[in-house]
């Protein structure tokens, strides 16, 4: 993956990830127009937008599930053809596999490369502490609730050790509480693991929790509105006055017509 | 499947108690009127042969495990002697049970294979079309003049009986499969479509392929019957048989045994079915 200083695009701009002008059409629907944007290693990019606005599209397609028509897509300067371990990716859904235990469906992804490990144990003990379900490593998706759901998503997905993780509306059918312990659990595991992070989300309070910089997307048809860098200290209070001005701001962004952003720079800061 | 959500109120315990008990009751009211009506059919119809009573059809049914029968097996040749009922019973699970297995394991294969590989579907499916709808027992003519209507004719008979309810369970089964979880699949390393089949569309179209496998195994004891009427050795020949004789009690004896053996293979096979889908 030591690619990086070979390819001119991603050394030129120090990015992770690079999106470049990728446009994708479902039959007649336009899902992404000429969509470009890069995210820096390390970065936590949180992906908003209204719903139907290729925000979805977009996480696939740098996972590499969705071909683009058009542009194209490089992760440490190396166009993106196909899945592979080096981006995890989180589902809405879960997408777990019902008849694995949450031990099997977070051991998935390390037998795949016939992982010759020998710590291939202490690894998944370790990821089942690390999202704390200790006590449900024998359960069965079936028995769990939609957060520990995830929780199991997550460790699946980080335990191939991704450089990139890709999560598409994660806690989208979680309860409000258990959302903010898993926006918590997720910024101390990011903390520790030091990922590049894509986070599709609708709830612009949850992007503004979690985001060092939000991509705003436009639909009709899916272009980058603008992005905003969030400048606010961590752990952040959605009380706070800046949380608010920062919410007010992404609202703002995404109600505006899309010809009004146009020829003036859409890198904002909040 | 489903386990009671609230069993903390006692009484709702007795409730569930005592509406057991009330369907267990209900269900012998059910056998005991029909026995009656059996009974009564029996002794007011004329010649006797007609309607064989309860108590001829019970007597004939213990004989069946009062004399023994010598029979051979196929292949090994080897012969042994069984209670009537059990050696009559063995030789039609001798083509039964190769019959059924057979047919399961072809028949499933075909179905995960077409139904995971468009191209395949594409140059079968029209194919399947026409020969889907043939009853099995329309075989038996080939049955007949390729095996010889003996264990290996039957055996043939019952594998297309199995081979298509298979098929089908297994073909719709990874037509199943959601898309999420193949994502998920190959966002976790894995490449190839062998692949992809073994550790996705297998273990999640297994719910599918079990159910399609129970029903084979009732709809192959139907099949494995006609055939032997056709003058395969087993139950449904003796049944065939005892009739030729007029001892139709015996005939009802042996309509019995088959629905005990259905009933036997049934349950040992939903409690199999219970633990390895136990993530259900």
């Amino acid at each position: 993956m030591a690619l990086s200083d070979q390819s001119p695009n991603a050394a030129d701009s120090g990015q992770k990830i690079v999106v470049d002008g990728v446009s994708k059409a479902y039959d007649s629907v336009q899902a992404l127009s000429d969509v470009s944007l890069s995210v820096r290693e390390g970065e936590f990019c949180c992906i908003v937008g209204p719903s139907g606005c290729g925000k979805t599209t977009l996480l696939r397609t740098i996972a590499g599930l969705e071909d683009a028509d058009r542009g194209s897509i490089l992760v440490d300067g190396d166009r993106v053809t196909e899945p592979g371990l080096d981006r995890g990716m989180v589902f809405q859904e879960y997408a777990l596999f019902p008849w694995r235990t949450v031990r099997g469906n977070i051991r998935f992804g390390l037998d795949r490369p016939a992982c010759d490990c020998p710590d291939c144990e202490q690894r998944i003990r370790e990821l089942v502490d690390l999202v704390g379900l200790s006590e449900f490593e024998d359960a069965y998706p079936k028995e769990l609730s939609g957060g520990m759901k995830q929780r199991v998503g997550i460790a699946r997905a980080l335990a191939v050790d991704p450089e990139i993780l890709l999560l598409d509306e994660p806690f989208g059918s979680v309860d409000a509480r258990t959302r903010d312990r898993l926006h918590d659990e997720l910024l101390d595991i990011w903390a520790e693991t030091q990922q590049t992070v894509v986070f599709v989300t609708h709830d612009i309070d949850e992007a503004v929790k979690l985001a060092d910089r939000i991509v705003v997307l436009d639909d009709d048809p899916g272009t980058v509105q603008s992005t905003v860098t969030v400048d606010v200290d961590r752990p952040r209070e959605r009380t706070s006055h800046e949380f608010v001005e920062c919410v007010a701001r992404i609202r703002d962004e995404l109600g505006r017509p899309t010809d009004a952003s146009q020829g003036i720079t859409k890198d904002k800061y909040c | 499947m489903s386990t009671p959500t609230d069993t903390g109120s006692e009484t709702l315990l007795d409730m569930g108690v005592e509406g057991d008990l009330r369907r267990y009751l209900r269900g012998l009211g059910g056998l005991a009127i029909f026995l009656l009506v059996w009974w009564v059919g029996a002794l007011t119809t004329q010649p006797s042969y007609l309607v064989p009573g309860p108590a001829d059809s019970a007597r004939a049914f213990i004989d069946l495990f009062t004399t023994s029968t010598r029979i051979v097996a196929p292949l090994a040749g080897l012969e042994f002697v069984l209670p009537t009922g059990l050696a009559h019973l063995t030789q039609t699970l001798f083509h039964y049970i190769p019959g059924l297995l057979l047919g399961a394991v072809c028949g499933s294969s075909l179905g995960l294979a077409m139904g995971w590989h468009g191209v395949l579907d594409d140059w079968l499916r029209p194919l399947v079309r026409v020969l889907r709808p043939i009853p099995p027992l329309a075989w038996v003519v080939f049955a007949i003049v390729w095996f010889g209507i003996h264990h290996t004719g039957a055996a043939f008979i019952v594998f297309v009986g199995a081979f298509w309810i298979n098929f089908y369970a297994a073909y719709g089964g990874v037509e199943g499969v959601s898309d999420d979880l193949t994502d998920a699949a190959s966002t976790l390393g894995v490449e190839r479509d062998l692949s992809m089949l073994k550790l996705v569309a297998l273990p999640s179209a297994a719910p599918q392929l079990l159910t399609g496998f129970r029903t084979s195994i009732g709809r192959c004891w139907m099949i494995v019957v006609g055939a032997e009427l056709f003058g395969a050795p087993g139950v449904g020949y003796e049944i065939i048989n005892a009739a030729n004789n007029l001892a139709m009690d015996t005939s009802v004896a042996y309509m019995f045994l088959i629905s005990l053996a259905f009933l036997a293979m049934d349950v040992g096979y939903r409690l199999l079915e219970r633990r390895v889908l136990a993530w259900r």
